[in-house]
């Protein structure tokens, strides 16, 4: 019987490690060097815009590319030379590649068949496999009569059947449509806890990776930009590429001035600001970061400490629970800020507003 | 709602005419002139008379003809089965190869065709002959000579040779139209290479295989020149038959007999295969 692990087992060794993988197509297409960790039950994703690099380590990890450099070690043991059917690593498709000449059982049933699983023994776990993803009654229909949720959540059944050791999701979602796409996000994380497995999960889709990852692998032309867990990357984004591709966010080039004990002083286009961390020497290159939604419009709440902003808006998009603004600075710069549509005031182009942002709320970002 | 428009044969129904109408004159017409003339009586002075007679027929069930039929039925099976064996790797490779890779491989391919039958045939005498380069080969190593001309065997790689192109260009569109992620799912739910090719690629690929092994049989057991020039006078063939039959001793219904029972056998033999495609399509349900 397998044992919940304990934090300290968790700690010291992780499920799944990625160690060095370097995978190098041509001289300009490389991926890596990557290394990253996946604790036992932990779910990981694998987040970057396309050609990062993040669908080439998944493939690492299953078996179709052989890595140039670098070992995928499982439990502890090296797997990278293993070919892919010897791996029991269960892998979920973006385009399902369930077997449209096979029924939705015997495409459940494959991997048992390979095994020889008994007839009754196989009935049964075809069985579960099926209620798990709630689908028991279409056993004897074709893929090809099913929805694109439903064959994902066959997919996902195939896979779990065999009792593989660790999951992995090449962007199962995307072909999927908006509404679908939410509901199977809360179900995908949902059944993962249920089974315990460690998963990692590839995505291009910030939302998917912040929803449903313990923690996120934030990659850029095949290298690891950061890893942290949702708040970590969103909160303290390591640099301007993290930053910029997770949420969006305002970036201004600013040199430090000094600092005032609990705060930085920066100039940023002619403004002095407040940043809430310390540590920069006065003199240095740097970008500041704020979130839209943490500047706020018409600062009749300006606490002491915050910084003040003159502006003016170019641009207002009402969104129903939002309202995105586009303003221009003193200085030339523009700035984008959402608050929130109800509350928002009559904004219109042209006004002249002041804003405010928290000291806490201004990030400093190597350049 | 508007009333349904009568029912109408679309425009371009007529592209099919030209064809249609030289396949009438030149094939249609001469067939059944052949079936009328494999009822009429012999006479070794008229070649023909008028008369109606099943004795052309009749006459087929005898020891020598049956040899000769069963021959080229089994030859026929042979090569279709040396052209499945070589011809799944080629179409696979062709079907996953590069664009620019997979147009140079089709060009090898379909050179043999390129080739007049008898140039191609003749290439085969050099290299199988008695001091060919095979046996050249052979006897360098210090071995026995092989037998490689003037034998079933000659005829067997002079008939997929030709037709191999046959069998690849039905099975290459069939594969091309596999999603590679099918195999690979495949592979990840832990099947090895030979049960991924059982289990995915042969079942997906099947209708190429089918109209590839009905090309290359029904090619095969109607050749003529293949084994009139490799296999020679002892491996006698139907096509060979009839054309003796027909040039040499002027028996002109009785070649009839023979020619109708070979297309009566190689089209109720498509028919056969095409009518148990489309039920086992049928099993499975519309897309």
């Amino acid at each position: 019987m397998a044992l919940t692990p304990t934090v300290e087992e968790q700690g010291s060794a992780p499920e799944l490690e990625v160690r060095n993988l370097v995978k190098r197509f041509t001289a300009q297409s490389v991926v890596g060097p990557l290394s990253f960790g996946v604790a036992a039950g932990e779910f990981v994703s694998l987040l970057g815009p396309s050609g990062c690099g993040k669908t080439t380590t998944l493939r690492c990890i299953a078996g179709f590319e052989v890595p140039t450099e670098g070992s995928i070690l499982l439990n502890g043991l090296a797997i990278e030379g293993q070919p892919p059917n010897r791996r029991n690593i269960g892998l979920v498709f973006q385009n399902y590649a369930l077997f449209p000449h096979l029924t939705i059982f015997e495409n459940v049933a494959f991997g048992l068949r390979l095994r020889r699983v008994g007839d009754a023994q196989l009935r049964q776990r075809v069985g579960h496999a099926l209620e798990l993803v709630g689908l028991p009654h279409l056993a004897a229909r074709y893929p090809r009569q099913l929805s694109g949720g439903q064959q994902q959540r066959i997919a996902i059944a195939r896979c779990v059947v065999l009792e593989p050791r660790i999951l992995l999701f090449d962007e199962p979602l995307s072909n999927l449509d908006l509404k679908l796409r939410l509901a199977m996000r809360r179900e995908l994380r949902e059944l993962q806890r249920r089974l315990g497995k460690t998963a990692v999960y590839v995505t291009h889709d910030q939302g998917e990776a912040l929803a449903l990852s313990d923690r996120i692998v934030v990659m850029s032309n095949g290298r690891i930009e950061q890893i942290g867990s949702p708040q970590e990357i969103y909160e303290r984004p390591a640099n301007a590429f993290v930053a910029d591709f997770i949420g969006s966010s305002n970036l201004l080039d600013a040199t430090v001035v000094g600092t005032d004990g609990a705060a930085t002083i920066i100039n940023a286009a002619g403004l002095t600001l407040r940043a809430g961390v310390v540590g920069h020497t006065a003199g240095a290159r740097i970008l500041a970061m704020v979130r839209p939604e943490r500047i706020r419009v018409a600062g009749t709440d300006a606490a002491a400490g915050d910084n003040t902003l003159n502006a003016r808006i170019r641009e207002a998009t009402y969104l129903g629970q939002d309202l995105h603004l586009t303003l221009r600075l003193d200085g030339g710069q523009e700035l984008s800020v959402v608050t929130q549509g109800s509350a928002a005031r009559r904004l219109v182009p042209g006004e002249e507003v002041v804003l405010t942002v928290a000291a806490a709320d201004i990030f400093l970002l190597p350049k | 709602m508007s009333p349904a428009p009568p029912r109408q044969r679309p425009y371009w129904t007529a592209l099919v005419l030209p064809l249609a109408l030289y396949l009438i004159v030149f094939l249609v017409i001469p067939f059944i002139h052949i079936i009328v003339l494999s009822f009429y009586t012999y006479s070794p002075t008229r070649i023909w008379t008028p008369e109606l007679t099943i004795a052309n027929y009749v006459g087929l069930a005898d020891a020598s003809f049956l040899t000769v039929l069963l021959r080229t039925l089994r030859l026929g099976l042979v090569s279709t089965l040396i052209c499945v064996l070589f011809g799944y790797p080629l179409a696979y490779f062709l079907a996953r190869a590069e664009r620019r890779v997979a147009l140079i491989g089709l060009f090898f391919l379909v050179m043999p065709l390129m080739v007049s039958a008898v140039i191609r045939t003749f290439g085969w005498l050099v290299i199988l002959g008695r001091n060919g380069l095979v046996n050249g080969a052979i006897t360098a190593l210090g071995l026995e000579r092989l037998p490689l001309l003037y034998n079933e065997t000659a005829v067997v790689i002079g008939l997929a040779n030709v037709f191999v192109p046959f069998m690849v260009l039905p099975l290459m569109a069939s594969i091309e139209r596999i999603n590679p992620a099918l195999e690979e799912a495949a592979r990840n739910l832990g099947a090895s290479w030979l049960a991924t090719f059982r289990r995915v690629i042969l079942p997906l690929s099947r209708p190429g295989l089918i109209s590839g092994c009905l090309l290359v049989y029904s090619a095969a057991i109607s050749a003529f020149v293949v084994p009139m020039l490799m296999g020679g006078a002892r491996v006698r063939v139907i096509g060979r038959q009839i054309y003796d039959q027909l040039l040499i001793s002027y028996q002109w219904p009785n070649a009839s007999a023979i020619a109708a029972l070979l297309v009566i056998a190689t089209t109720s033999l498509a028919f056969f295969v095409l009518a148990l495609m489309r039920r086992s399509a049928r099993q499975e349900p519309d897309a």
